[in-house]
């Protein structure tokens, strides 16, 4: 289900209204049952493999703090993907289409969890704990490295394979990408880490972990979440408060403005740019870029704003993820502004574990690009989001590596031009960026960076250029909140200029609803 | 948090407003507004005092003009529906408003409307007609032209885009949402984007989704469509028993040697078949015969207001030899 869709128009006011009719616990189950009807509109298939994550991360939790589950609480909780997909087979076909290969997997899961668990307590108690943790993060990858790269990493190598000679002639499956897979496995991983480092303690019962790894306002495309912040609001009862509804409703009414009017409108212009044979120039491919620059962030930042303002709305807070990233001076700010949780998640459990910037300046910088070339990977499983990685590490290199550009990022005190000039120096770097990334592929990146040098003039780009400015400017807006913790924080202005910017940006948002579009970072 | 809820508070009230606005002072404006021309009855607004206003409304650009909802016994009342040719640069100089001096300077007691609207093709002329027929014409003169098919099909489109009762067209039922998304589909989508971009799959637009899937065998569709509405149309003014004139559009084209003439694209031959004793036929394309086309069109396919002169001349003299003529 889409935060935009018309489900979800009565599907939240609907969870709204008995979240706050029901006790603590009566919520968590609410809340679970809600995420996962919210999720299983996708496909319900894939709830199997959000029950397996929830029933490893959980029991391994619990077991990295000492607290050992009764063996038969563990089978029969690893019994219920099995369960579930058992459940699937058994719906009219196209439902539940379930592939044999599923069942497999689903019982081979019931099986060796419960057997490895049981084993894993005979060793030591630091051998266990470190053991726990390493299976939480090893089944995690693997989720993930089955379903997300186990495709592009085969074809890449048989296509390497191929160039030295050798067709190995693999027939590869079909894996389908489970939405929202790269979001929660991130989230059970920070789960599985900071209960072992003691930053958190891990969820007293399966219910409030189930309904805290399926939250559904952030299931699908985050914020990545820790569990000192996320899972201790879920361990006790929110007051009503009516602040609750006015910041949820105000968040959700921005959310819907940025992905309705601004990012639906400048992908139709950046889809026609990306799109493999379109003939460029100059203008158009810059156009195109720009458009792509404020789609893919009215997207990503209007998700978020819906999923802060649907948790809202129940009482939970969920972290930010942007604060005005196109105002950013330099690469560094860049990702301090920019998918925030994503970046923070890296910074501690890769770039950190891997040593950070205390062991030399040939390791820090080791350690950066491994860790950008991860978040790039992280991405998707294509080589240009590699690529992508790999440019902003080398943009966080150059910046470290070149006296005045980094000054340009760290003197705070700079005004004016070299103030608006290393903004505008940043933005155009990370516009490059954006081409990377929604390049279709090499070849269409070397097109676009091609059309850079061509000023043919039969293609008139000034009334596309009209539609983009239409559609991005009243993001500049937002330039008024620079002074503020939050983006979406409207409050120094005055109210009845408020009521303003609320009408306008409804009748903007409801007048451009044109059909529904998946949000960018789905796909992730 | 009471400031918050002030401006949600104000937002709300602007929106009803707005709303209440629209529905209550715009109502005339508005009625039929969405239907885009599908409506009948869209910019005829009948008075109490028994008189008959031809509005702009509901997607119907009408010239203002007033008449009596029922025809004075003896009173030629000629009234001609068809596209923007038929319409013209103003009633005066239209072929419907010179007809109506021609036959009042020959004593005869006559008043003649212009019905013409832009962009309307058989279909939508079909519901204009219908309409006209009630308020007792002596005559309809039916302009045929092949052009406007593009028209009609995209504005049924848009008609029925948002006409399902389904949620998720609830918000287009508001008058003040579907008005700016009709002005920013209309003034910001059509005007901007070219059509290749509008044309990608993603993109929902039944402008660029006609164009794309128009092709020989959707032309001789809509040509086919427009006889066969043609025929209806002559059908139902023969029930209603008021004579009508089928006046066959000619185009300007330019012929190999370089020199311009005019062509009716085949439409005649089919619609001579129509003719019958409460049905003639004039062809724009023997009106203008001995002209001089260039200074007589506009531009492809409108006349100036030499042409429709000639028009009005040809349409006076068959009334004159007893076509229509009125007999109470």
């Amino acid at each position: 289900m889409s935060f935009l869709s018309w489900q979800y128009s009565f599907f939240l006011p609907l969870v709204v209204m008995l979240y706050w009719m029901l006790r603590l616990r009566a919520r968590m189950v609410l809340l679970l049952l809600a995420s996962y009807v919210f999720y299983g509109m996708w496909d319900i298939r894939f709830l199997a493999l959000l029950m397996g994550s929830t029933c490893v991360d959980y029991f391994c939790g619990r077991a990295i703090v000492g607290d050992r589950s009764a063996t038969w609480r563990v089978f029969v909780t690893a019994m219920l993907p099995l369960a579930w997909l058992l459940a699937c087979g058994l719906l009219p076909h196209g439902a539940g289409d379930v592939r044999t290969t599923m069942f497999e997997f689903g019982a081979i899961f019931a099986v060796l969890f419960p057997l490895g668990y049981v084993l894993m307590w005979r060793v030591s108690e630091e051998r266990r704990r470190k053991g726990f943790l390493l299976l939480s993060i090893g089944s995690n990858l693997a989720v993930l490295g089955i379903f997300k790269y186990f495709g592009f990493f085969a074809t890449s190598l048989m296509a390497l394979l191929q160039m030295v000679g050798w067709d190995c002639g693999w027939i590869l499956p079909q894996v389908v990408l489970p939405v929202a897979v790269s979001f929660y496995t991130f989230q059970s991983i920070a789960y599985a880490v900071d209960v072992y480092h003691g930053k958190a303690k891990p969820a007293q019962d399966l219910l409030t972990f189930g309904a805290y790894l399926a939250f559904f306002p952030q299931l699908v495309a985050g914020p990545i979440e820790r569990p000192a912040h996320l899972l201790t609001q879920f361990q006790h009862a929110a007051q009503w408060d009516w602040s609750h509804v006015h910041i949820g409703l105000r968040l959700l009414l921005i959310g819907a403005f940025k992905k309705a009017f601004v990012a639906d409108n400048c992908a139709i212009l950046a889809s026609y740019v990306f799109e493999p044979g379109t003939v460029l120039n100059a203008p158009w491919a810059i156009l195109g870029v720009l458009a792509f620059a404020f789609q893919i962030y009215g997207d990503f930042s209007g998700y978020t704003d819906m999923a802060r303002g649907s948790a809202r709305l129940l009482g939970i807070e969920l972290s930010q993820n942007f604060r005005l990233p196109y105002a950013a001076r330099g690469p560094s700010d860049f990702w301090q502004r920019w998918h925030i949780t994503l970046s923070r998640w890296f910074r501690d459990y890769v770039y950190i574990p891997l040593g950070g910037n205390r062991c030399g300046p040939i390791l820090t910088l080791r350690n950066l690009w491994v860790t950008m070339l991860l978040a790039g990977l992280w991405h998707g499983a294509n080589w240009t989001f590699v690529l992508w990685g790999g440019y902003h590490a080398a943009l966080l290199t150059l910046y470290r590596l070149v006296p005045w550009l980094g000054r340009l990022e760290t003197n705070t005190e700079q005004r004016g031009f070299a103030r608006y000039g290393s903004v505008a120096l940043m933005f155009c770097l990370t516009l490059v960026g954006w081409a990377i990334f929604r390049a279709p592929g090499l070849a269409g990146l070397g097109a676009w960076f091609a059309a850079l040098g061509n000023f043919n003039a039969t293609l008139p780009w000034l009334k596309p250029a009209a539609w983009l400015a239409v559609h991005a400017v009243p993001l500049l807006l937002q330039w008024a909140t620079r002074n503020h913790q939050d983006e979406s924080d409207l409050d120094h202005l005055s109210w009845p200029a408020r009521g303003v910017v609320f009408l306008l940006m409804f009748v903007l948002f409801a007048s451009a609803l044109s059909g529904e579009q998946e949000f960018i970072y789905f796909q992730f | 948090m009471r400031t918050i809820s002030k401006s949600f508070l104000l937002m709300v009230v602007l929106l009803v407003g707005a709303e209440l606005v629209g529905r209550l002072l715009f109502a005339q404006t508005l009625s039929g507004r969405f239907d885009y021309g599908y409506d009948a009855t869209a910019g005829f607004v009948e008075n109490a005092n028994g008189t008959v206003d031809l509005v702009r409304a509901g997607g119907r650009k009408f010239f203002p003009q007033s008449f009596a909802m029922k025809r004075e016994p003896g009173t030629a009342r000629v009234m001609v529906v068809g596209d923007s040719v038929a319409r013209g640069r103003d009633v005066a100089s239209s072929y419907a408003g010179q007809l109506g001096e021609m036959l009042r300077k020959s004593g005869v007691r006559a008043e003649s409307f212009n019905l013409g609207l832009p962009g309307y093709g058989a279909r939508r002329k079909q519901l204009v007609l219908q309409q006209a027929l009630k308020y007792n014409p002596s005559l309809v003169v039916l302009h045929v032209n092949l052009s406007n098919e593009f028209e009609d099909e995209r504005e049924w489109r848009r008609r029925e885009e948002f006409r399902s009762p389904h949620p998720r067209n609830w918000l287009m039922k508001s008058v003040v949402i579907r008005r700016l998304f009709e002005v920013r589909t209309e003034k910001i989508f059509w005007e901007l984007l070219p059509q290749e971009v509008r044309l990608q799959g993603a993109v929902s637009d039944a402008d660029a989704e006609i164009v794309a899937g128009m092709n020989d065998a959707t032309l001789a569709r809509w040509n086919n469509l427009v006889r066969d509405q043609t025929a209806l149309s002559v059908e139902t003014a023969r029930k209603a028993g008021v004579p009508m004139l089928l006046v066959i559009q000619a185009d300007k084209i330019t012929a190999p040697d370089g020199r311009s003439r005019t062509d009716d694209l085949g439409q005649y031959e089919w619609a001579a078949k129509l003719a019958g004793p409460d049905v003639e036929i004039i062809r724009m394309k023997d009106v203008l015969k001995d002209q001089d086309v260039d200074a007589i069109y506009a531009d492809g396919s409108h006349v100036r207001a030499a042409g429709h002169e000639l028009l009005a001349r040809a349409i006076f003299e068959r009334m004159k030899a007893g076509f229509a003529a009125v007999k109470n």
